[in-house]
């Protein structure tokens, strides 16, 4: 089974060019961390409630992605809530991303091409070689979206992840994204790290439109 | 946490004491699940005595929910307060579940 981060990853490739179609970059950041976060708590690693996150078993999954956000979550004697550790790892993101898209071409289902533009420029794409698994997750969000089912722990994450990089928004013409979005909002809060991913990137843009209405001083 | 199961008419009612939490989370499904005879019916969940529901125990709750949807048997959450109704009312619970204030109308609207 795929990580969260790398399902995240293939949802903003975009399918023609193997590019990752505009996310803003900290909404991106914070995905990816949060998928993470997510995906240890699957794994019944870590435990959170509205305060706090916490490790409840800190041996190694042997799994370089999560192992690298359950090290120092396990060696902290902090006391933080999920925004917090969103944010924190959400710097760490960089690593993440190149780790879970090496194991996507690893395991076949990209392949990375390199090239020249200018002959300076280095451009990176990743091509879908395997479209199944991509298929596969945006299918089964659609048909959630659209349905009343009680949606299952794994698809509120991604629900949660892909609103949170404002995925629906692009996929989605207008009317079809108004249909669809109080269904978004209502999934995305039953997960609470989840819920914390949302807050933060919401709260960011909030400052940043801040910033650009008043301009420099 | 501890699960007190008893049957009213056909419903069964599900009683569960302490936390449901990362290290419960797991008993707790398969407990309830266990609870309710062979061949399916409507369970209540009665958490009046719940103390703490972590992140971990609301997605057992939804697990357990679907379950019992996809199954097309009759499930509902009772009788939480404090904290617990907290989390429950800001992870918009309510809207995805069947959730009743008291045992008594949870079973009203099983047996309805």
């Amino acid at each position: 089974m795929l990580t969260l981060a790398e399902e995240i990853l293939l949802l903003v490739l975009d399918d023609e060019s193997g590019k990752f179609i505009h996310v803003p970059e900290h909404s991106f950041r914070y995905a990816l961390s949060g998928a993470v976060l997510m995906d240890l708590a699957f794994l019944g690693k870590i435990d959170a409630d509205p305060d706090t996150l916490f490790v409840i078993d800190s041996k190694p999954t042997n799994d370089e992605i999560l192992d690298t956000l359950l090290k120092p979550l396990s060696e902290s004697n902090e006391q933080r809530d999920c925004s917090y550790w969103v944010q924190y790892f959400g710097r760490d993101a960089f690593k993440i991303q190149n780790l879970a898209l090496q194991r996507l071409c690893d395991s076949g289902i990209l392949t990375r091409e390199d090239k020249l533009i200018l002959w300076m420029f280095k451009s990176r794409r990743y091509p879908i070689r395997d479209g199944f698994a991509e298929k596969e997750v945006k299918q089964r969000i659609m048909t959630l979206l659209f349905n009343e089912d009680i949606p299952d722990p794994r698809d509120i994450a991604i629900v949660g992840l892909a609103d949170a990089c404002r995925l629906f928004e692009r996929i989605f013409s207008r009317p079809e994204y108004e249909k669809v979005k109080d269904r978004i909002a209502e999934i995305g809060k039953l997960e609470l790290i989840s819920q914390s991913l949302s807050k933060v990137v919401r709260e960011i843009e909030f400052q940043l439109a801040q910033a650009t209405a008043i301009g420099p001083m | 946490m501890e699960l007190k199961v008893s049957m009213h008419d056909d419903v069964t009612v599900a009683a569960v004491e302490g936390r449901i939490d990362g290290t419960t989370a797991r008993d707790f499904e398969e407990q309830v699940v266990a609870a309710v005879p062979e061949g399916g019916g409507p369970l209540v969940c009665d958490l009046a005595s719940v103390s703490y529901i972590s992140s971990a125990g609301l997605r057992a709750i939804l697990v357990v929910a679907k379950r019992f949807k996809t199954d097309e048997n009759f499930f509902s959450v009772c009788g939480h307060s404090g904290p617990v109704a907290e989390v429950f009312r800001i992870s918009g619970f309510e809207k995805i579940i069947p959730m009743h204030s008291s045992r008594d109308d949870a079973l009203a609207e099983a047996k309805g």
